[in-house]
């Protein structure tokens, strides 16, 4: 993978102007290693106004790294709210970076794909679509044909994305059942 | 205190942007194996690679990405011998301004009907394409230009994709197969008649409804017709749907197209050409296995899909209508799908039609694959 990450903007003095964003100095000057798989990301406002409009605005979001990925810890005033992650998973030919949260009970409470890349297929990200995955927990088999529907001419997307909701899922609720996330 | 919350995300936000941007390829593809046998005398049945079809695709950035399809077809291609075809079925740039807005420039699908854009053998009943899918809708069509992809801000459920490109060519057209001969598949091809196709859809989980065009001339400059861009125009409109429900899936399509100078087109290249092409198709299928394995994921689906059409809707002065391209076609048949995108197929098909000429019935076997 070749490192082209700054020229999102981490040096630009107008970009620390309107997020400011200590940690990122520090991380400039030791990068982090790759927190999400199969590099391409979300940009960050798209990635902030998810976590928002799934936990509400004004919640405060800590990163906790486990093992080699994070997962953002959503509170409010001290008190636990939930969990969220973002991943990468391949499509036809690029990858959907998606993003899903839980609440503190390990119920999934809402996904999003942040990015989609590509030529068909893009209405895994609509509201009736996403939606069926509310409520789910690990019990639930998170099958395309079983609960949750299919969407004609966009089959490969809404495998793809099923499939890594049910592993991040998978991963939050474990990861929380052992106290490697609290 | 709570932190305000930019301060509350400094972290989160700059997590993703560390994230490394890479330049991908990958690697796909798809392909059909037939078996089809006719009834009648001296019709043998026949096996046939009848597509192998890579798809190399690479993303130079976030936003630019490049894809392409290059079929080989009925196995291989000898000086001689009918049959066989390497083609490019698509070669283009998009740059992806916002989700919805991606500018696409090369060689690309029409976005007409289903089949056209959507292919790929799993993705259809039958061994072979409907037959509509052929001499109507003519399949895989394939033109240059240059358009734009998206869909529609927030939860509406639209999306749409608008092109301009190269023009049929009204010399290739026939009786038969319509426009199917006058598709200029990007091999040095005139642009003589800049044509405008496009698409508008709307999809739900299980449905999928869209409409789609295409306008454009096909005289391709000759003297004999028209120099006109939009000279001897070929509209195309048609409707489609797609709905799953439970075990039960469905889908149709309905097209019409007018050649507004076919009387012209005949006089020039001395063809039986119609004037208006209309038809369609409707498709049922129920997944079997719903019923006799309930917590399998794989799928059996029976199916039957009737198609009727007549590339002789309308005729031209000067032309006598042919009752044998008033046609339909019913087709019967098993798809077993072990994974979405592999699939083993079976059907039985009758042709009919109205002047009850060289009718039959062929009996099709196939495999096919995506990934």
């Amino acid at each position: 993978m070749r490192s082209q990450a700054w020229g999102w903007g981490i040096s630009s003095s107008a970009w620390l102007r309107r997020w400011y964003c200590p940690a990122a100095v520090l991380l400039v000057l030791f990068p982090a290693p790759l927190t999400i798989a199969w590099g391409q990301s979300a940009p960050v406002q798209k990635v902030t106004k998810s976590v928002e409009r799934i936990f509400g605005a004004g919640v405060q979001v800590d990163t906790i790294n486990v093992d080699s990925v994070q997962v953002l810890r959503v509170s409010r005033g001290g008190s636990l709210l939930g969990f969220a992650q973002i991943r990468n998973v391949k499509g036809k030919d690029q990858p959907i970076t998606y993003l899903v949260a839980i609440d503190s009970a390990d119920v999934l409470k809402d996904i999003d794909v942040l990015v989609y890349r590509e030529p068909y297929g893009g209405e895994v990200a609509y509201e009736p679509w996403r939606k069926q995955f509310r409520g789910k927990t690990t019990t639930a088999p998170l099958l395309v044909g079983k609960d949750i529907r299919n969407i004609s001419g966009a089959t490969i997307s809404s495998h793809s994305v099923t499939l890594g909701v049910r592993q991040t899922l998978a991963a939050l609720s474990a990861w929380h059942a052992a106290g490697r996330i609290h | 205190m709570r932190l305000p919350a930019y301060l509350s995300f400094s972290l989160l936000v700059c997590t993703p942007l560390l994230a490394q941007e890479s330049e991908t390829t990958s690697v796909g593809g798809y392909g059909e194996v037939h078996y089809t046998n006719s009834t009648g005398v001296g019709t043998p049945g026949t096996v046939n690679v009848a597509r192998f079809v890579v798809y190399l695709a690479h993303s130079f950035s976030e936003r630019l990405a490049f894809r392409s399809e290059l079929e080989l077809e009925d196995t291989k291609i000898e000086g001689g011998e009918e049959g066989g075809e390497v083609a490019l079925e698509q070669i283009y740039l998009d740059y992806r301004f916002s989700p919805a807005f991606t500018l696409r420039a090369g060689l690309v699908l029409p976005p007409i009907g289903i089949v056209n854009e959507i292919h790929e053998p799993p993705t259809f009943n039958g061994v072979a394409r409907p037959s509509f899918d052929r001499n109507v809708i003519p399949t895989t069509w394939r033109d240059i230009g240059v358009g734009a992809v998206g869909v529609l801000p927030g939860s509406s459920g639209l999306s749409y994709r608008v092109y301009l490109v190269n023009g049929l060519k009204a010399a290739g057209f026939d009786a038969v197969a319509g426009i199917r001969g006058g598709r200029q598949e990007g091999k040095e091809a005139s642009f003589a008649n800049p044509s405008l196709t496009g698409r508008l859809e709307w999809a739900r989980p299980g449905v999928r409804i869209g409409g789609s065009f295409w306008y454009g001339g096909s005289a391709n400059q000759d003297p004999a017709l028209s120099t006109g861009s939009f000279g001897n125009a070929v509209a195309v409109l048609t409707a489609d749907a797609r709905y799953d429900v439970g075990p039960f899936m469905f889908r149709g399509v309905l097209a019409n197209i007018s050649i507004a100078d076919a009387e012209e087109i005949n006089t020039v290249y001395g063809g039986q050409v119609g004037s208006r092409i209309a038809g369609g198709y409707v498709e049922g299928a129920y997944n079997v296995l719903s019923a006799l394995a309930p917590s399998s994921t794989q799928q059996l689906n029976a199916f039957v899909r009737y198609e009727n059409y007549n590339t002789h809707a309308g005729v031209p002065t000067g032309v006598a209508v042919d009752d044998s391209l008033a046609r339909r076609i019913t087709t019967v048949g098993l798809s077993y799908k072990p994974l979405y995108n592999v699939i083993f197929k079976g059907d039985f098909q009758l042709l009919r039609n109205k002047g009850g000429v060289g009718e039959n019935e062929i009996a099709s076997l196939g495999v096919g694959y995506q990934f």
